[in-house]
């Protein structure tokens, strides 16, 4: 029988990209996490919080 | 912790790829395409794993109602499918050289689908029902309900005449696989059980820093 190495290729290479990209799903996932907790954690000690909303339209 | 497993995983999965291409010899009548086998026996052990861990840790959700049974159930389902599907696809390549074709309606192969598309069901229910707590109860129910597939999967190739051919380790009475052949599966079982740990231990760390997030 013929050794078929695309086969082996194909079946190898995809499951390296699939686990890679679950992979770096994980990590980005874990990285905009934290990011968020960093944003968090940092706004009310700044001592400069947003402006409301409502301030933010031109009075007429 | 979970770096350490991390980089250990990665060791075993270079030695696994060193055993099933290096130090395994070609298969006498499949030839090399038979190597397939390091990849694709590994996936189904980790997805029958990942699936028997969410059945226990539903039963134990149902019990205690403990969020981290519920985390390592959700973990868990993912990476089951994900390994699931990775099954099927390199299943599927591996049949096409050998079977002549790259999908056929026979017992093993229609039970491996249903199962991957039941835990499928299973992450699209807690992603649809908002309130966390019912999510958990109704995906813990129907962790448990699927698994009732998983020996369904494997016996199918007893109960049914199929062209999948009968398990070559996981069976009773002595082996017919070459010793080097079987060691070779068995690192990259080993790697694989890792991989799994790995990922399903940052997976639920998180669920548990998303659900700290939500309040």
């Amino acid at each position: 029988m013929p050794d078929n190495w695309g086969f082996v290729l194909a079946a190898y290479g995809l499951a390296a990209g699939v686990l890679l990209a679950y992979w770096r799903f994980l990590a980005r996932r874990e990285r905009d996490l934290r990011g968020a907790a960093e944003r968090n954690r940092i706004a009310p000690v700044s001592g400069h919080p947003g402006p409301e909303p409502a301030s933010r339209t031109p009075r007429a | 912790m979970t770096r350490l497993v991390g980089g250990v995983t990665l060791a075993a999965l270079a030695a696994g790829l060193v055993m099933g291409f290096g130090i395994a010899p070609r298969e006498a009548t499949q030839g090399n395409v038979q190597r397939i086998m390091y990849l694709h026996v590994p996936s189904v052990w980790v997805a029958y794993l990942a699936f028997a861990v969410v059945l226990v840790a539903s039963i134990a959700y149902l019990i205690r109602r403990a969020e981290a049974a519920d985390r390592l159930a959700h973990a868990s389902a993912e990476v089951g499918v994900l390994f699931t599907g990775l099954t099927i696809a390199t299943g599927s390549i591996w049949g096409k050289p050998t079977w002549g074709t790259w999908w056929t309606w026979d017992a093993r192969l229609t039970s491996v689908a249903i199962l991957f598309v039941m835990y499928l069901g299973y992450l699209l229910l807690r992603g649809m029902i908002e309130d966390r707590e019912r999510g958990a109860r109704f995906a813990a129910v129907l962790g448990i309900v699927a698994a009732f597939n998983i020996p369904l999967v494997h016996f199918s190739v007893y109960w049914w005449r199929t062209l999948h051919q009968p398990p070559s380790l996981m069976k009773p009475g002595p082996g017919t696989m070459p010793g080097i052949i079987v060691t070779a599966l068995l690192v990259n079982f080993v790697a694989f059980s890792l991989l799994y740990v790995y990922f399903v231990a940052r997976r639920a760390r998180l669920l548990r820093r998303e659900a700290e997030a939500a309040g």
